[in-house]
């Protein structure tokens, strides 16, 4: 399957508390492309409910990850996790994704709301399988569900915990939560407003939505996960020049031929690419910051920057998850929203070295752009899973 | 790289590449802020990556062109009194 599989997930936590009893983790094997998704749900909310949750999901990822039967694993939970003896009910509720590179997928699900599946921008009923568990409860016959799918290319799968279906519950406007049938009809109505709405910007709508519908005040933990089968979005980023400079024109043609977005970062690289694409490159000079170079705009580019010390910015900025967000708009800020906004990134380094970067008169360190690029390239990979490739001109 | 000529005006083509940059080219991005308006209507300020004059070693950066003219160890001062030189200079020719 030629597709990239997005997932992302969002979260608001009941007013009351301090931490969620609705745990979500996600982890990806970058070299089997195997995605395995587990959302739980703690009985309660508080304390109690994050560790349950955390250590029924922690179980969920751990056995299905480490190549064991997506049923086994579940089995193996229900028979681990203690039980409410009182109110003869389990201390939680489970979802489990497993998805390998050809998109079959296998979904478990312990009595958390049942998963929706978008396809064609219609909502399609899927078959499953009961799984029937042992007797915990005298009277009461607990079960798994169990399906199997084939997704394809511009599916959607959809899955929260019950704070999303039972949000508004006992309003006048929702006397009986959220149902079903309404939240589907939501989610269709984001599709056809926003055909390509990422599955991050998907999960926060829906619990946006669910927040809205408990007026603002979340009376049990909303959680929302979003997977959505795309087309990966590419992103090509050019530095310096090559150190041949009969592979400029190599260079040139890369950057006309490529797919996706493309961003060129260093100066005498983009005069390599101005001139082989005959386009001026106009310096945005209302863009002011002591530390980072103005960003320039050219016809055909979606972004150019200054070279090293944007790159070594962008480094520090990415490591640090949340700071960039609040960044006024400069040249590391559009990087990287268009880092983020990419799924696989291709960095053509050239290693030619500036001599005037080496000159001891000059107050600051410049790093050797080799070693900042696959910094951020390892970033990149590890802290926001994306594809990355680089190759040396 | 192309530029707009014929404007009329005086070039100020500031650097903004990365030796220019850490020798204080981030002060000169102020320079439109600091002419007067009557100056200022006589110029136009624009950036480039790079002036390819950072390789050579006897020049300082920062560097700043005025029309024709390199200014290195370029600070706001230095650059204003080249566009007021520039624009005696225009003057004077046209008084010729
Ligand atoms: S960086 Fe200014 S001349 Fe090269």
């Amino acid at each position: 399957m030629n597709s990239f599989i997005e997932v992302d997930y969002s979260q608001k936590w009941k007013s009351t508390e301090r931490i969620p009893g609705d745990i979500f983790l996600l982890s990806r094997d970058k070299t089997e492309g195997r995605i395995v998704c587990t959302l739980s749900d703690g009985l309660g909310s508080g304390v109690k409910a994050n560790v349950l949750a955390n250590l029924t999901a922690s179980m969920g990822q751990k056995f299905t990850t480490s190549k064991m039967d997506i049923i086994k694993s579940a089995q193996i939970i229900m028979k681990t996790l203690p039980i409410c003896k009182e109110r003869k009910i389990s201390y939680s509720t489970f979802t489990i994704v497993d998805i390998n590179s050809n998109g079959k997928a296998g979904i478990i699900e312990y009595d958390n709301p049942g998963f929706i599946l978008v396809r064609d921008n219609k909502i399609v009923q899927t078959d499953f399988t009961v799984i029937p568990l042992e007797n915990r409860f005298p009277g009461r016959k607990e079960k798994l569900k169990h399906t199997e799918l084939e997704l394809k290319s511009e599916d959607r799968l959809i899955f929260f915990s019950d704070g999303v279906s039972q949000s508004g519950m006992g309003t006048a406007a929702f006397p009986l939560g959220w149902r079903r049938p309404d939240i589907e009809n939501f989610i269709l109505q984001q599709i056809s407003q926003k055909r390509n709405i990422s599955a991050s910007e998907l999960s926060k709508k829906i619990v946006g939505r669910a927040l809205l519908n408990d007026i603002q005040k979340a009376k049990d933990d909303i959680t929302c996960a979003a997977i959505y089968v795309r087309k990966p979005r590419k992103l090509l980023l050019l530095s310096g020049p090559p150190i041949d400079p009969d592979n400029d024109i190599h260079l040139v043609n890369n950057f006309v031929k490529f797919q996706g977005h493309k961003v060129i970062c260093g100066g005498t690289t983009a005069q390599i690419i101005s001139k082989g694409i005959d386009e001026n490159i106009i310096t945005n000079l209302k863009e002011r910051d002591v530390d980072i170079p103005p960003s320039s705009e050219m016809e055909g580019a979606d972004l150019v920057t200054e070279g090293i010390l944007t790159l070594s910015k962008t480094a520090d900025m990415l490591e640090n998850k949340e700071s960039w967000s609040t960044m006024k708009p400069n040249a590391v800020k559009k990087l990287i929203t268009l880092f983020m906004n990419s799924d696989e990134v291709h960095f053509i380094i050239g290693t030619k070295i500036n001599e005037a970067h080496q000159d001891p008169s000059i107050p600051v360190e410049i790093g050797l752009r080799r070693t900042i690029v696959n910094r951020i390239k390892k970033i990149l990979e590890e802290k926001y899973l994306k594809k990355t490739t680089l190759e040396y001109l | 790289m192309k530029k707009e000529t014929g404007t009329g005006k005086i070039d100020v083509t500031i650097c903004t590449g990365t030796t220019c940059y850490v020798m204080g080219a981030s002060d000169l991005l102020t320079l439109e802020e600091t002419l007067p308006e009557k100056i200022l209507n006589r110029v136009n300020i624009t950036g480039t990556t790079c002036l390819n004059l950072c390789k050579n070693k006897e020049d300082k950066p920062p560097f700043v062109m005025v029309n024709e003219k390199i200014i290195s160890k370029a600070n706001l001062e230095s650059v204003k009194k080249a566009i007021q030189q520039e624009l005696s200079g225009e003057k004077n020719a046209n008084a010729e």
